[in-house]
């Protein structure tokens, strides 16, 4: 292993990256660009829902109701409907989401246009709060109250479970694109024949190549956690550099095999095409949009063998619970992610044959 | 004389394909072995038998002395300059950084490298060291490339294809740095389809079918079989060969076609 080496071909490397400005561009400002459409578009509570009250009940009950739901900022209130079959005549119509009927004998009934969960759930928050509230101007109280959570949130938004998740998403990807490439051509246009004339070992091309592409990962890890964690609000209860290192370990995961990818693909388009193996499995199974204890018995072994669930899972602890190196679930993270890294270059070196 | 690249029965080809076929060839130290044949024959495949990138599958290859590639050999590493047919070159790098980035790949120092590097571009008649290889002609192209092989003094040369599309005043310059660097203890290996260039050579071998037809200096060859020319000598031996194998079986090898 000769230092010279590894940093000739690691300056080699990063001055082709920075002079060609159009894939430099993409590198910076796509990560950027895909935290901040994925925390726009993913996660955040519905608004302008419209929904109807119709208060037929004992005087009081439905007008405090109605106060508590008025101001909720998701609903649209409606209060204009005489009956509730003209309350779900609107709602067959497409005009309303829902209706809350406060029967003449002060029972409450919610009718629903059902085919949005997530419209639905918001619903259902916003009335049993509006019911929790009414009932504590009544002296009253709902016969279960949640306490003060362990961890995180009185009111977790899905964006909590899932900035930790895209995080992790945008780390594997980029870095992952990032090498996949990085010599096919390489292979098959006699530069690397030059670079192992020189006595070069597949070790000191890879190791270059990491080095080269780890500075740019350091920016790309900076920029996502800076937007996910200022950009949108998301409270960090642990520690800042212990999240920016662990990303920073899964981003050297999956650049390791990328160019491990980058050893075996025949063709550009063929390390494309190799990627996708990997990319949806970590999309699906890492735990990263649903919990991993959704999924069923016999593929969890597949998501427990990526990086990206432990990493996923970590970053939860160290963002929500605020859990450090102590606990061992964030321990193992780093751990195993390391290993894999260490593996995938292992075994890269070995398919990037000087020999034939 | 000593020798500098010696190849005994040497057989080597890709999955099912046999490219090499018991091929027997010697290069003295401080001599230029010009190899002639057609595309296809073996020639780079030869080459990149002697870097250590491909492992004879029978029979033996030695450069300087050992099986290249084996540990402890001299090759690859800085005591082979190697010019690949395809150029080799990363199109973005300015002919500056590219002398330095294969400088440094040789282990060399700053002020080694800056030295060779005035001494090439004046030899080579190249640009300035801030042009950028991808923005080259061709034959400018080719230079660098052949700047890089020359780049760290190498005791073995190989040469692919090295004055493709360079006038004829610099290949002739070329030649002679070539004819100086022989006689201090080089040994240059090149491909050609120049007929006359092969003939200046120390030693031609004449390749055909993955395997050398005669191996001898230009003029030794040429005598037996009362020829005036090289090219009438390879049309020959070509005849003759197809004769006992079958021409039909490769029909890209008409000697016509090559020379």
């Amino acid at each position: 292993m000769n230092f010279t080496r590894i940093h000739a071909i690691a300056a080699r490397k990063f001055a082709s990256l920075r002079r060609d400005h159009r894939t430099f561009g993409f590198i910076v400002v796509m990560p950027a660009i895909q935290i901040v459409l994925m925390g726009i578009a993913i996660g955040q509570t519905p608004t302008g829902l419209d929904f109807a009250l119709v208060d037929e009940g004992p005087s009081g009950m439905g007008a405090s109701i109605m106060g508590h739901l008025a101001g909720s900022e998701s609903l649209v209130l409606h209060v204009d409907y005489d009956s509730i079959e003209a309350a779900r005549d609107a709602i067959e119509a497409g005009e309303l989401w829902g209706a809350l009927h406060v029967t003449p004998n002060g029972a409450l009934e919610l009718h629903l246009d059902n085919s949005n969960q997530q419209v639905t759930n918001t619903i259902l928050i916003e009335v049993r709060n509006a019911m929790t509230a009414t009932l504590e101007e009544q002296g009253d109280a709902l016969p279960l109250a949640v306490a003060q959570p362990v961890y995180g949130e009185r009111d977790p938004a899905f964006i909590d479970f899932l900035a930790p998740g895209i995080m992790t998403l945008v780390c594997f990807m980029f870095s992952l694109i990032l090498t996949t490439m990085a010599f096919v051509g390489e292979r098959y246009d006699g530069t690397l024949d030059r670079v192992f004339a020189a006595g070069t070992t597949p070790a000191e091309v890879l190791l270059g190549h990491l080095a080269a592409f780890s500075t740019i990962l350091i920016g790309q890890v900076s920029v996502v956690i800076l937007i996910a964690t200022y950009g949108f609000d998301i409270p960090i209860h642990g520690s800042l550099l212990l999240l920016f290192l662990l990303a920073l370990l899964l981003g050297w995961a999956a650049m390791c095999f990328g160019l491990f990818v980058s050893t075996k693909a025949r063709s550009e388009f063929q390390a494309m095409q190799l990627n996708m193996p990997v990319m949806f499995p970590v999309m699906l199974l890492s735990g990263i949009l649903w919990p991993v204890q959704a999924l069923p018995g016999w593929i969890q072994p597949v998501s427990w063998a990526l990086p990206s669930t432990w990493t996923a899972e970590a970053f939860r602890s160290i963002m929500i619970r605020g859990w450090g190196l102590e606990h061992p679930e964030v321990a193992t993270a780093f751990v195993f992610d390391l290993l894999f890294a260490l593996l995938a270059l292992g075994i890269a070196s070995r398919t990037l044959k000087v020999r034939d | 004389m000593t020798t500098a690249v010696e190849c005994r029965a040497l057989d080597r080809g890709y999955g099912s394909l046999e490219v090499l076929r018991g091929l027997n060839m010697e290069v003295a130290t401080g001599s230029i072995y010009g190899l002639l044949g057609p595309s296809g024959c073996g020639k780079t495949t030869l080459l990149k038998v002697l870097l250590g990138r491909l492992v004879p599958w029978g029979g033996s290859a030695l450069a300087l002395g050992s099986a290249p590639g084996e540990p402890g050999a001299p090759v690859p590493g800085p005591a082979v300059g190697y010019a690949p047919q395809e150029l080799a070159l990363y199109e973005d790098l300015s002919i500056g950084e590219t002398l330095r980035f294969h400088g440094q790949l040789q282990l060399m120092d700053r002020a080694q490298v800056a030295q060779r590097q005035a001494w090439l571009l004046e030899f080579l008649d190249l640009p300035s060291t801030e042009r950028v290889v991808g923005k080259l002609s061709g034959g400018q192209k080719r230079r660098v490339s052949l700047a890089v092989a020359l780049l760290h003094e190498p005791q073995l040369l190989l040469l692919d294809e090295p004055t493709v599309g360079v006038d004829p005043e610099l290949r002739a310059r070329i030649w002679d740095h070539l004819r100086t660097i022989a006689d201090s203890g080089t040994a240059v290996i090149l491909t050609t389809h120049y007929i006359d260039e092969a003939a200046q050579a120390d030693s031609v071998g004449l390749m055909r079918n993955g395997r050398l037809l005669a191996e001898g200096p230009p003029a030794a060859l040429m005598e037996p079989h009362g020829h005036v020319s090289l090219e009438q000598t390879f049309l020959l031996l070509c005849r003759r060969e197809g004769g006992e194998s079958g021409l039909a079986a490769t029909p890209d090898a008409e000697a016509g076609d090559v020379l």
